[in-house]
């Protein structure tokens, strides 16, 4: 009949091993290499003078007492509950580890949801100058995936002496993502009526080449590749769609950018330089200060 | 089989011919390039009669005798540089002032730092421009000037007016934004949109190549693209190159806009289109457009696409002068003032219509205490420490 063993027990039974082990080994090498040890015997005759027997003694007394809390503290643990409840302790990280990967595979799934209804659409006829379906942008989507999901890791409460610069710090990297995730989407939005215009383009000049009218200077194809382009540039612009995500970049940068500044100011603080918001706070005052001169100086007059 | 009507061989052989003209081409552009080129603006001497921190008042005296008894202060935006009125010989507004014997005093905003952050329209207005106009009453003996805003400068110009008429003798607005409730222009959409107070909390001021940005993605197929193929163009021709670079240099001399003003152009002009309704205050007092009672001339620009005819042409109603009008140059919004054909038409006119109201000279207001004896005052900039 086959041993039934914990899912542990190989692991528990080599860590109770491997601290036997080392607790044996570090204690003869430790007894070889202190005052007093067989190696130091050898020595003695030398015959230190008093204040450095004083120091080695001091310094025997302090390993041995460390070895002897190594010795306890290896043997509990290696006891098998102490060991079964440390592999427990281990197995919360990978969950952390999972959540995450979850996470990260749920946004990809839907990205590549996303990318697939694209893809469909390829080979469609493109309508010059209109953007019913921009919603398309798929790194819109991705950035509403970081503010729902992966944002929230930046968010999880900071503890501790050091809790608010590390609240800064995340506050920063968390800015910065999400700058970089609404640039993305603007870009790609700017992005559109450039791949549209030379679709157009195409469409515009297999119509021309059909009536045996194809501009014989490369200049008309340029004008015409132009016109089309600014005229999806301008029905772009009147999007809703448009201005909110340029809105949106604009907050972003100046989130990241406020974020980044409070860290930089946590790093001058301690520094002798004064910091931006002490010196705005100076010229808030000194412009205080002179419009109460101002009115002074007119009802003076 | 049917034959193509393509003619396949024709275009080849326009491009290649295309192709050559462009070699050609770029070799006689790198040689004007290399050349000694006059690309200099504002060319028209001046001299800077007063300053207060950063803020310098240029002043330019006409050839002979001056033909007005009244001098003209213009009130540049606080966006891109007033260089722009004195682009070029031939292409000055400035000039052209002159020439017709009108002494020019203009303000010169000068590059916000940080520490102009916190500088508002009162500031501006009741401050720098109120002592500007002090400065020039007192050094002309008179109780009034002329007053001639540009743009922003153009509603600031008219808050002036409207709160103190007892300085200003006429008034000329020129592409002034003063109803903001128009979906026209892009700018009219997209500020609907903007949170001034993030964006003046993280930078202070607001950088100008932020706005630089935001004016070049007005149309970003011409101004990023098509206008550099038309410089490759014509980088042959150097009067082209000259007068392109000018405007290059004048298009990114861009200061910084101090944040509360950016702030309050947004939230009270942009957002709520208070101006126009005479619901603004400035300096804790209100802007009430009906005390704006001095003639008043309007001028913009049909092709206007930063400030359209529609945020421009509803002011001579709401004001309280009888004496009004308005004028839509088939133009934009800075063609109006560098454009070989306004040229002939803008400064002129605003020099003729200002020439007619200017003889009727009639003291309302007592003179400006004088400040500064008149030519030790041309010789060196009279300044104010502090004040603002």
């Amino acid at each position: 009949m086959a041993e039934k063993r914990s899912p542990n027990a190989d692991e528990s039974d080599m860590y109770a091993q491997w601290t036997e082990t080392m607790t044996t080994m570090w204690g003869s090498m430790l007894s070889l290499w202190l005052p007093g040890g067989s190696r130091a015997a050898s020595a003695a005759a030398e015959d230190p003078p008093q204040e450095d027997r004083d120091t080695r003694k001091r310094m025997r007394a302090s390993i041995e007492a460390a070895l002897k809390n190594w010795q306890a503290l290896s043997g509990a643990m290696s006891a098998p509950e102490s060991l079964e409840a440390m592999f427990k302790g281990a197995g919360a990280m990978p969950a952390v580890l999972t959540q995450l990967a979850q996470t990260s595979l749920q946004g990809f799934l839907e990205m590549q949801q996303k990318i697939l209804e694209q893809a469909g659409r390829v080979g469609e006829h493109v309508d010059a100058y209109t953007f019913a379906d921009i919603d398309e942008n798929l790194f819109r989507t991705w950035t509403e995936i970081y503010e729902q999901e992966f944002s929230r890791f930046f968010q999880i409460p900071k503890l501790g002496l050091v809790r608010e610069y590390q609240e800064r710090i995340s506050a920063a990297a968390d800015g910065y993502n999400r700058y970089q995730a609404t640039l993305n989407e603007f870009l790609r939005m700017m992005a559109i009526p450039i791949g549209r215009s030379f679709t157009v383009l195409q469409e515009e000049v297999a119509v021309l080449a059909e009536k045996g009218e194809l501009p014989e200077d490369g200049r008309a194809y340029y004008d015409m590749w132009i016109k089309i382009l600014e005229g999806h540039y301008m029905t772009l612009f009147q999007t809703p769609e448009y201005p909110e995500s340029f809105s949106r970049l604009l907050s972003s940068l100046s989130a990241f950018q406020s974020a980044r500044n409070a860290v930089i100011e946590d790093m001058l603080s301690g520094l002798p330089i004064p910091t931006q918001s002490e010196t705005d706070s100076l010229y808030q005052e000194i412009h205080r200060l002179k419009r109460r001169l101002r009115a002074l100086e007119k009802e003076k007059a | 089989m049917t034959q193509s009507n393509i003619p396949v061989d024709l275009i080849i052989s326009k491009m290649a011919e295309a192709s050559e003209k462009a070699q050609a081409k770029a070799r006689k552009g790198s040689e004007v390039l290399l050349k000694d080129l006059d690309t200099e603006i504002a060319p028209t001497p001046y001299e800077t009669v007063y300053q207060e921190d950063r803020v310098k008042l240029k002043y330019y005296r006409p050839e002979g005798k001056p033909k007005f008894k009244t001098p003209l202060l213009v009130v540049y935006a606080l966006i891109n540089r007033e260089t722009m009125l004195d682009l070029q010989p031939g292409r000055s507004v400035v000039q052209t002032f002159l020439d017709n014997g009108l002494e020019v005093y203009m303000i010169d905003w000068g590059y916000p730092t940080r520490k102009d952050r916190f500088l508002g329209f009162d500031d501006h207005i009741n401050g720098y421009m109120d002592n500007v106009v002090d400065f020039i009453r007192a050094r002309h003996n008179l109780p009034k000037i002329h007053l001639m805003g540009i743009c922003m400068g153009g509603a600031f110009s008219v808050i002036y007016s409207a709160q103190h008429p007892e300085k200003i003798k006429n008034l000329v607005t020129t592409v002034t934004p003063t109803n903001f409730d128009t979906d026209k222009g892009l700018l009219h959409q997209w500020m609907r949109h903007i949170d001034p107070e993030s964006l003046v909390r993280t930078h202070g001021n607001l950088p100008a190549h932020v706005m630089n940005l935001g004016f070049l993605l007005l149309n970003p197929a011409r101004l990023m693209l098509d206008k550099y193929v038309g410089f490759f163009e014509n980088m042959d021709n150097k009067k082209f190159v000259e007068n392109f670079i000018r405007m290059e240099k004048w298009i990114f001399d861009s200061p910084d806009l101090p944040g509360a003003v950016f702030e309050k152009f947004i939230r009270d002009c942009y957002q709520q289109n208070l101006l126009i309704q005479s619901k603004l205050t400035v300096g804790g007092k209100a802007v009430n457009l009906k005390k704006i009672t001095m003639p008043l001339l309007n001028i913009y620009g049909l092709y206007d696409h930063l400030v359209p005819p529609e945020a421009c042409d509803k002011l001579t109603a709401a004001v309280g002068s009888k004496d009004t009008e308005d004028i839509c140059l088939r133009t934009g919004h800075i063609g109006i003032y560098v454009s070989s054909k306004t040229q002939r038409e803008f400064a002129p006119k605003i020099a003729a219509w200002l020439a007619e109201r200017d003889a009727q000279r009639k003291r309302t207001a007592k003179p400006a205490p004088k400040k500064a004896p008149k030519r030790a005052a041309r010789k060196a900039p009279q300044t104010r420490a502090a004040a603002t």
